[in-house]
């Protein structure tokens, strides 16, 4: 397939199929050890790779890295455009921490927060359908260094959105646990 | 090569089945040739093992004489033995893990372990072992059968179905049972691809299908996409302790109200009401109502029980049930009405509000045409033929049911495989160290989608080491984790600075190390069993008879890869190896098992290899990964 950030998902796909029904383990099933575990092994890149390509993120991440570059680990920055919601959430986050378990107060913060969760899903949604956008313009430029700082700053948006709503997520279950 | 056989491991009856034909088959057998082997197990006083009909009536219970008294019989547990129904519902659980029903049940020893052990006589015994049982009867059961029908074959390999929500625990305890019948468990496959590869086989269907797999004890829903004989699971969910028993549970609390507690919880009050109970909810799929009774020393209790009133009782789990459904459709990312086709599978979707029900949340007759009880052996068997070889290009792509990661600072989970990720799939994380010259770095392996590591099931742990001493952060470990085709765990350690390969001692939180399950193999339970010496030389034979003929296949298609030099060190191994299998000195097949797997791994290698190149050709491999 040839190498571009559009991919035809149909085409993928049947490639997948194709690959799977030469290398899975189950064709190799009466086979010596040694080859079953080479099938197992080859089959889980396979996988992996599958899943690489099919995820427009994990997709814009691996081209990044095919080209050298990578975004910058422990992203602390605030994407800009997020940085009202961002400040929201950690206040409402560290009010739940503070307030009492089972008071009023916490019950409602974390109705808020709740709330605050599902704008953010929606923002990195947004984000998401932006990047897909993005990779039909960007297939027509190959050779532009905005293509890159553009990918990363998108790229680094949904990074942060995740982690934040991971944290959101980690909050909210100490909270009904105590 | 021996034929694959398909056995459904269940929670109230199993069965094999195999291909006959181009058509998958149970195989009947017992005295009654019944298709349905019922998993339960009588283990007397003396050891003596009974599975299936005669030990249900081993099962202590309430019976009236022919001079109208009634008394109890049956083996109560204690010292008397005891009769293990449902076994299923405590694989792979650590004793804390038993739903407080099913602890009521029988005598256990040690319920601090990390595996469950029933204590009957002087006798501690494991579920593995017990399923084991069940697992040898259908072997045995199946091989009379073929030679009735003149076929003289054995049972030696086999594929068994476990549900699509078992664990990593629970599917390790069902390999095990596997082995300590004597079996090769060649794969796992889960219960609703199982029944979907039945559905499938004829009408070499396309589109979206969901199963609906209600059990005695389990419920699994899967999502799948079937697409030019690729059966793709998209998602599941499910619930390993949800199924008819339950139901059951809810009607014996409604018979036995009015007694006082001591009676209630007699074993053999309870078993007449349980059975009672059973046979009442399966006659209400018929008709509207029904008496139940149940005769005690004394009295009786004479009741009835209408369908509406049974639906009220099994409404909560079924509502469970379609919660599971709705997460199982959205994390498949589609909506009911994206679904093609709806199967039932399981005893349980015989009643009529089951129906209902799944029928009016994917907007279509669900389809049951083949039965319910038996589909997921047909299907295991369907599975069985695609292993040889024999299904053309039929495959399955399953999933790993539960997400899976390791413990982070602060007790966090961090996962690194994500549920309903196809499998087989792996993933490599480097670890290092936190101080100065630390010789071992610990890792905790966990199974579950919450956030805190403590509210995850353990599911293994593991020390990285010994490491040279080196400043902090400096050394580089990359651990790779595996989920193979069965849905288990696999672990490897390479240093990245040498290369070179760690060992890894994965120690499961829950089951049987190899070296319990070598001295359960030489426990042998049942009297009349083979003794040890012949029970280890007939493994070692199948090994033997494994390797040579797997090698002869490849010879058959890839000779070209071999050369004359090459071809004559192979074939001297294998004469000798030839002779030895007919003889009885069992460390020296094993011996020349291992010699002609030195001498045969750069074949297998190059084999390798040219499947690759030959799948991957004009395009690189760098493209898809």
């Amino acid at each position: 397939m040839p190498r571009k950030l559009t991919i035809d998902l149909g085409a993928l796909e049947r490639r997948y199929h194709e690959l799977s029904r030469m290398i899975h383990p189950d064709r190799f099933a009466s086979s010596a050890a040694r080859v079953r575990d080479a099938s197992l092994r080859a089959t889980a890149t396979l996988t992996r790779s599958y899943r690489t390509l099919r995820d427009p993120v994990a997709r814009g991440l691996y081209w990044l890295e095919l080209n050298g570059e990578k975004l910058a680990e422990n992203n602390k920055r605030v994407p800009p455009e997020l940085a009202e919601l961002v400040f929201e959430v950690q206040e409402q986050l560290a009010g739940m921490h503070d307030a009492p378990a089972d008071s009023d107060a916490a019950c409602e913060l974390a109705a808020q927060v709740v709330a605050r969760r599902s704008q953010l899903q929606a923002t990195m949604d947004a984000s998401r359908a932006e990047l897909e956008r993005n990779f039909v313009k960007w297939d027509q430029r190959p050779d532009e260094k905005m293509l890159t700082l553009e990918l990363k700053a998108i790229l680094s948006s949904i990074a942060y959105l995740r982690t934040l709503i991971r944290d959101v997520d980690r909050a909210l279950e100490n909270s009904k646990a105590a | 090569m021996a034929r694959i056989f398909g056995i459904d491991l269940g929670t109230t009856n199993s069965l094999i089945a195999a291909m006959e034909d181009g058509a998958p088959r149970v195989i009947a057998m017992g005295g009654n040739h019944s298709a349905l082997l019922p998993s339960v197990v009588a283990i007397a006083p003396d050891g003596a093992i009974t599975v299936g009909e005669r030990a249900i009536e081993m099962e202590p219970h309430l019976t009236v004489e022919r001079d109208g008294r009634v008394s109890a019989i049956g083996f109560a547990g204690g010292q008397y033995g005891a009769v293990i129904r449902s076994v299923k519902r405590y694989m792979g659980l650590g004793g804390d893990e038993i739903a407080p029903e099913d602890r009521a049940r029988y005598t256990f020893a040690d319920l601090s372990g990390s595996v469950v052990r029933f204590q009957i006589g002087k006798r501690v015994l494991t579920p593995s072992q017990i399923s084991a049982e069940i697992l040898r009867a259908l072997k045995d059961g199946a091989e009379r059968a073929l030679r009735a029908a003149g076929k003289d074959e054995k049972v030696e390999r086999v594929v068994i179905t476990v549900p699509a929500y078992f664990n990593d625990g629970q599917r390790q305890a069902t390999k095990d049972a596997g082995r300590l019948a004597g079996l090769e468990v060649v794969r796992l496959v889960n219960e609703p691809t199982a029944a979907s590869l039945a559905y499938g086989l004829n009408k070499r269907a396309t589109g979206n299908v969901a199963v609906f797999d209600f059990g005695g004890g389990t419920f699994d829903i899967s999502i799948l996409s079937v697409k030019e004989g690729i059966f793709e699971v998209l998602a599941t969910n499910g619930d390993t302790h949800l199924g008819g028993d339950d139901i059951d549970r809810v009607i014996v609390d409604w018979l036995l109200a009015e007694l006082p507690d001591a009676l209630k919880l007699d074993r053999h009050v309870w078993n007449s009401a349980r059975m009672a109970a059973e046979n009442a909810k399966k006659r209400l799929s018929d008709v509207a109502e029904t008496p139940v009774a149940v005769d005690l020393l004394g009295h009786s209790i004479r009741k009835h029980l209408t369908r509406d009133a049974l639906e009220k009782m099994a409404e909560p789990f079924l509502a469970r049930a379609l919660k599971r459904c709705e997460l199982a459709v959205a994390d498949a990312q589609l909506t009911p009405a994206d679904i093609d086709a709806v199967v039932l599978v399981g005893g349980s979707t015989r009643m009529p509000l089951v129906r209902q029900r799944v029928a009016a949340m994917f907007h279509k007759e669900p389809l049951c045409s083949i039965d319910p009880d038996q589909v997921v052996a047909l299907g295991a068997a369907v599975q069985a033929s695609v292993l040889m070889g024999t299904q053309g290009d039929m495959l399955l792509l399953d999933v790993v049911p539960l997400s899976l990661g390791i413990e982070t600072m602060g007790g966090v989970m961090e996962r690194l495989i994500h549920r309903n990720t196809t499998i087989p799939t792996s993933v490599a994380e480097g670890f290092t160290t936190a101080v100065d010259n630390q010789t071992h770095v610990d890792v905790h392996v966990l199974q579950g989608e919450r956030e805190l590591a403590k509210d995850c099931r353990s599911l293994a742990r593991f020390k990285l080491g010994p490491i040279q001493p080196q400043p902090a952060g400096v050394p580089r470990i990359e651990v790779t984790f595996l989920i193979d085709a069965n849905g288990i765990l696999n672990v490897n350690a390479r240093d990245e600075r040498t290369g070179r390969e760690h060992s890894v001692d994965v120690k499961p939180s829950y089951g049987l190390t190899d070296d319990e399950i070598e001295r359960m193999l030489e426990e042998a339970i049942d009297l009349g069993e083979q003794d040890l010496e012949e029970r280890l030389l007939i493994s070692y034979r199948n090994d033997a008879e494994q390797i040579l003929g797997a090698l002869r296949k490849q010879l058959g298609e890839f000779g070209a890869l071999v050369d004359v030099g090459e071809r004559g060190r192979m074939d001297e191994v294998v004469e000798r190896l030839e002779a030895a299998r007919t003889g009885t000195d069992r460390e020296l097949i094993a011996k020349l098992v291992e010699e002609l797997n030195e001498v045969t791994t750069p074949f297998a290698e190059r084999i390798m290899d040219a499947a690759i190149k030959l799948a991957l050709e004009k395009k690189s491999v760098e493209e898809l990964s």
